[in-house]
């Protein structure tokens, strides 16, 4: 065993001897809002929330119920959940003995989500967790100082992605286009599905529009978080590349006489990513595809260690085993089930286009509403806004990691390129999602129209908001009576982008371990990496995979920092490639490569 | 032992080290022609997009770092030495291709790292003492991380 290994079995141990020891009783659970695996790749509302913390006037009234964010109103027992009779299967032993580490992950949830999603009050009875704020502000001030490249950039981005701009002899690893989809195959998940509808289940119809509004803004954010890590990436001597936000912050922060913070925060981040890379990345991934599929498939329902197995598995043969064609198949079939996802959302959208108008009136009329107060209006906002930021990553520096291995000389050339990540993931494919919940009016459990057979099928909360997963069986529900048999495709879809969020996240999470600990140590990643792929079958230990959560949302408290102070450095590289661009330099290069090529 | 016609190997990772390594070996073989200059690369992953969607392979990865192998060895004045790219654990695999050749001294620049990444990794030149089978020169380097 190499000394990597035994280290890290010996902190893995130690955790659990020290947890089981101190256990106490159920501490009060946190229990999330609605699990769904863009959240688990962003980021999830921490339950921490702690219930006393939240306005007393939220209950009064109905609206301010609605835009209650706190986790509170809207448990979310994940997938694996009704552990009410005793289990007495190997499985459910396993689970009691488990018990002590869920419950010290609870309490170190309490503490750090009650910091990073501390509930900053904002009048009216509401409050507004601090992370989503640090978030959507980093995303506006971004927006403004480098001008609005999300949409001036928009057009040059889609150029550049189509490969007008690419030569082959530049550094980097892979083409514009394939960093793009590397990166998207970490952010489209569940989480388009299911999340926006229980989002829009949530805050109503109107929190589309502020999702979208958010979604604008993150493009920013992620421009200016991939531009960095393009230029402060390395080159390694076999022409691999090393970067992403630990390289930025530790390196750029440096350039800036800000040596001991860039240092702290670099490792901040790694240490976050890993752990993130573990449960939201990995556990989450397993445990919530296979509440989805389960949906479908009953067998997954009754025997979930199968499911884990299999995915864990397949897993195994690629991160350990280096059987690279199972992962990138799946990584060449995201696109398309992406694609597919939203073409049959078009079809329904199409079949019910007659409903379109009063659809989109619904949403304009119901995100500017003050029926309810401002209090009403403020929580619609915050469930869009909360959905765009869990769904896209935009700010948790993640994708940084993806982009800074693509091929280019220009650094702020393949920042553009990621500004269409969340324009696809939140503009095009959420949006699509919400749509069509909002026309079939599935979200609305008070619609008389509603299908009464769903009605029936599916367990509500009190404010309206289908329970758990089934935000995705409701989604899959409201497809599969526009189009027949779509469940299944829906089903092999969630399985899919499932693995391979997890093939993505264990590319993050191994970057980071390779940063702390060197190249050399990656197998004891690998190893732990499987054991929690298999545990997100078995354990319903909904701390532990809320802690990887809360990991991936507490990314972007380091990231972000690094982004307001770095912004100066980006804003002088996008002008000097802006200057470039609009004197026609960059059309006569590429053309010149183009030359060369033949 | 003497050090005359000796078969020297020097492991290199193309950092500043690896330059005075290269130097000090080149003294102690005199003749590049047995002086074998080693790289070790860490094994392909399989998640990663360059070797996933981009076309980053072994063989790639072989001809960037017999590239930068040349470079360095020109650079040292030793035109002429043996240069090896091998693939796997760097102590082990650097005490075995020793032994295949029969070297008579491995000359291996000491990183010095503290803190977590000695904790995890030790050294490279730790495993390399404990494995080969020949005598080994560590330079310890002056300002040890």
């Amino acid at each position: 065993m190499t000394p990597a290994r035994r280290s890290s079995l010996f902190w893995w141990l130690a955790a659990l001897l020290l947890t089981s020891g101190s256990y106490v009783s159920a501490a009060p659970a946190p229990i999330l809002t609605v699990v769904s695996p863009d959240e688990a790749a962003a980021g999830q509302e921490p339950t921490a929330t702690p219930t006393e913390t939240q306005p007393t006037s939220a209950s009064e009234s109905a609206a301010s119920e609605t835009a209650e964010v706190s986790a509170a109103s809207s448990e979310l027992p994940p997938a694996v959940e009704e552990p009410a009779k005793e289990d007495t299967s190997l499985f459910g032993k396993i689970n009691e003995k488990l018990k002590p580490v869920d419950g010290f992950f609870g309490r170190v949830n309490e503490v750090t989500g009650s910091v990073i999603f501390y509930p900053l009050p904002l009048g009216a009875g509401q409050t507004v967790p601090l992370g989503v704020l640090w978030l959507v502000m980093a995303a506006t001030f971004l927006t403004l100082r480098m001008g609005f490249i999300n949409l001036r950039g928009f057009v040059h981005a889609i150029k550049v992605t189509a490969g007008k701009y690419d030569d082959p002899n530049d550094a980097g690893e892979v083409s514009h286009f394939q960093a793009l989809t590397a990166a998207l195959s970490a952010t489209v998940g569940l989480g388009n599905i299911a999340g926006v509808a229980v989002a829009v289940g949530l805050g109503g119809p109107g929190a589309t529009f502020w999702m979208v509004l958010a979604g604008f803004l993150g493009m920013s954010s992620k421009f200016v978080e991939c531009t960095l890590g393009q230029m402060y990436r390395q080159v390694r001597p076999d022409g691999r590349i090393m970067g992403g936000a630990m390289y930025y912050l530790s390196n750029g922060l440096r350039e800036m006489g800000l040596g001991p913070l860039g240092v702290v925060l670099g490792f901040l981040f790694a240490v976050l990513c890993i752990g993130g890379s573990f449960a939201g990345g990995n556990a989450y991934q397993v445990n919530q595809s296979m509440g989805a599929v389960g949906q479908t498939l009953p067998f997954v329902k009754d025997y979930p260690w199968v499911y884990g197995l299999v995915m864990s598995a397949l897993a195994g043969v690629v991160i350990i085993g280096g059987i690279k064609r199972i992962a990138s198949t799946a990584e060449k079939i995201v696109p398309l089930m992406c694609g597919m996802y939203v073409l049959a959302c078009i079809v329904i959208l199409f079949k019910n286009a007659g409903a379109i108008p009063a659809a989109i009136m619904t949403i304009f009329n119901s995100a500017f509403s003050t029926e309810a107060g401002w209090g009403g209006l403020i929580g619609v906002l915050i469930q869009g806004f909360k959905r765009a930021a869990f769904s896209n990553e935009a700010g948790v520096g993640s994708a940084a990691i993806a982009h800074s291995a693509a091929k280019t000389d220009y650094a702020v050339r393949e920042g553009i390129v990621s500004l269409l990540e969340p324009f696809i993931d939140t503009v095009v494919v959420c949006t699509m999602t919400a749509l069509v919940v909002v026309i079939t009016g599935a979200y609305d459990y008070k619609n008389p129209e509603m299908d009464s057979k769903m009605k029936a099928q599916y367990s509500f909360n009190d404010d309206g908001s289908v329970k758990g997963i089934q935000g995705a069986a409701l989604t899959s529900e409201a497809m599969d009576g526009q189009i027949n048999g779509f469940r299944y495709v829906l089903a092999a879809a969630t399985a899919l982008f499932a693995f391979s969020t997890m093939i993505s996240w264990s590319y993050y999470g191994e970057r980071c371990w390779a940063y702390l600990f060197g190249d050399n140590a990656s197998m004891s990643y690998k190893i732990i990496f499987l054991v929690f792929s298999f545990l997100g079958s078995v354990i319903s230990a909904p701390n532990v995979l809320d802690f990887g959560d809360l990991m991936i949302f507490g990314m972007a408290i380091p990231n972000i920092l690094g982004l307001f102070l770095l912004s100066g450095k980006v804003k002088a590289k996008l002008d000097e490639y802006w200057g470039k661009l609009q004197s026609g330099e960059l059309d006569r290069e590429a053309e010149q490569y183009r030359q060369k090529a033949k | 032992m003497a050090f005359s016609d000796v078969t020297v190997v020097v492991p290199v990772d193309f950092s500043e080290q690896s330059d005075f390594a290269v130097k000090s070996a080149l003294s102690i073989a005199v003749d590049p022609k047995r002086l074998h200059v080693v790289h070790v690369l860490v094994p392909l992953d399989a998640v990663s997009p360059g070797v996933l969607l981009g076309n980053i392979t072994n063989e790639s990865r072989s001809a960037a770092v017999k590239k930068n192998m040349a470079k360095l060895v020109e650079q040292q004045s030793a035109v002429g030495a043996c240069e090896e790219v091998l693939i796997g654990d760097p102590g082990l695999e650097i005490a075995d291709y020793a032994k295949k050749i029969g070297a008579d001294l491995i000359v291996i620049p000491s990183h010095g790292y503290h803190g977590l990444k000695r904790m995890v990794l030790g050294s490279v030149a730790e495993r390399v003492i404990r494995h080969a089978e020949c005598s080994v020169l560590v330079l310890r380097r002056k300002d040890a991380e």
